[in-house]
């Protein structure tokens, strides 16, 4: 699976979540952060990584999840990483 | 261990004792969630014309159900004992979603906190759940003994347990302690 079809899937994501301002993923890229540029509640995060586990079929680790940073490429590279285990 | 009942939660929860809001697990399911209880000390209500105040009623609830049925998930997730844990892991309270007051009380008077899980994953929990007051010399132990998954979720208990506060969407987390520190 390539980056960009990742990048898009989450974009996906991210237009579902009701706290999210659609205006503000128009120019989102890779280094868009959730947090800082997004707003998105830490407890929202969560509910992001769950969706992006069931859209992309992988399943994260606790771990890997706590050291997760906050910007569209940290979840992006999860993703990836997780996929090449698997 | 198949739940945290008979367990004391001073050995499950790092509060100290003065902020420690949990007096007994009275029924704990690791799917379902925990009904645990609470009496307001004199300490509790000091400088608030002996009403236990709100926010600790929430805390209480938060203590009771997230961060000790959290603890309980991930030291069977870890096949670790909760010592092991506890030295490794903290609770942290995330948000609120609403919380609606219908009653109060004050020192000595009992409380349950009623808390269902909604969801636990990557060591985040969120529930919904009730706060009751109940009568102080109700044989609550007893009364739970053969309480079922049913009648937990169904809310089903006597009427003189008055309903004092309904809680939704409490969010809490088990943390790593290393995490808190950066």
């Amino acid at each position: 699976m390539e980056r960009q079809e990742i990048f898009d899937g989450l974009l996906e994501i991210f237009r579902s979540v009701r706290q999210i301002d659609p205006e503000k993923l128009k120019n989102a890229t890779e280094e868009t952060d959730l947090v800082a540029d997004l707003n998105v509640p830490s407890t929202e995060r969560i509910n992001i990584v769950i969706k992006a586990e069931q859209v992309f079929d992988v399943q994260f680790d606790d771990d890997d999840v706590d050291d997760l940073g906050s910007k569209m490429k940290d979840l992006i590279n999860l993703i990836i990483e997780t996929k090449k285990i698997v | 261990m198949d739940n945290l009942i008979g367990v004391n939660p001073s050995s499950i929860l790092v509060h100290g004792p003065t902020k420690l809001l949990v007096d007994a697990y009275l029924w704990h399911d690791a799917n379902l969630g925990m009904i645990a209880s609470y009496t307001p000390t004199l300490f509790d209500v000091n400088d608030h014309f002996g009403i236990f105040r709100g926010v600790d009623m929430v805390e209480a609830f938060a203590q009771a159900i997230n961060a000790s049925c959290g603890f309980f998930i991930e030291s069977k997730k870890l096949n670790c004992n909760l010592d092991v844990l506890k030295a490794e892991f903290t609770p942290l309270f995330l948000s609120i979603g609403q919380v609606n007051f219908m009653g109060f009380l004050e020192e000595g008077e009992k409380m349950i906190c009623v808390g269902q899980i909604k969801q636990y994953k990557f060591r985040q929990m969120t529930c919904d759940g009730r706060i009751y007051k109940v009568p102080h010399s109700f044989d609550l132990h007893s009364y739970f003994e053969n309480y079922t998954s049913e009648q937990f979720l169904a809310f089903d208990f006597p009427e003189d347990f008055l309903p004092i506060a309904e809680l939704t969407n409490i969010v809490g987390k088990v943390i790593k302690k290393e995490k808190m520190l950066k």
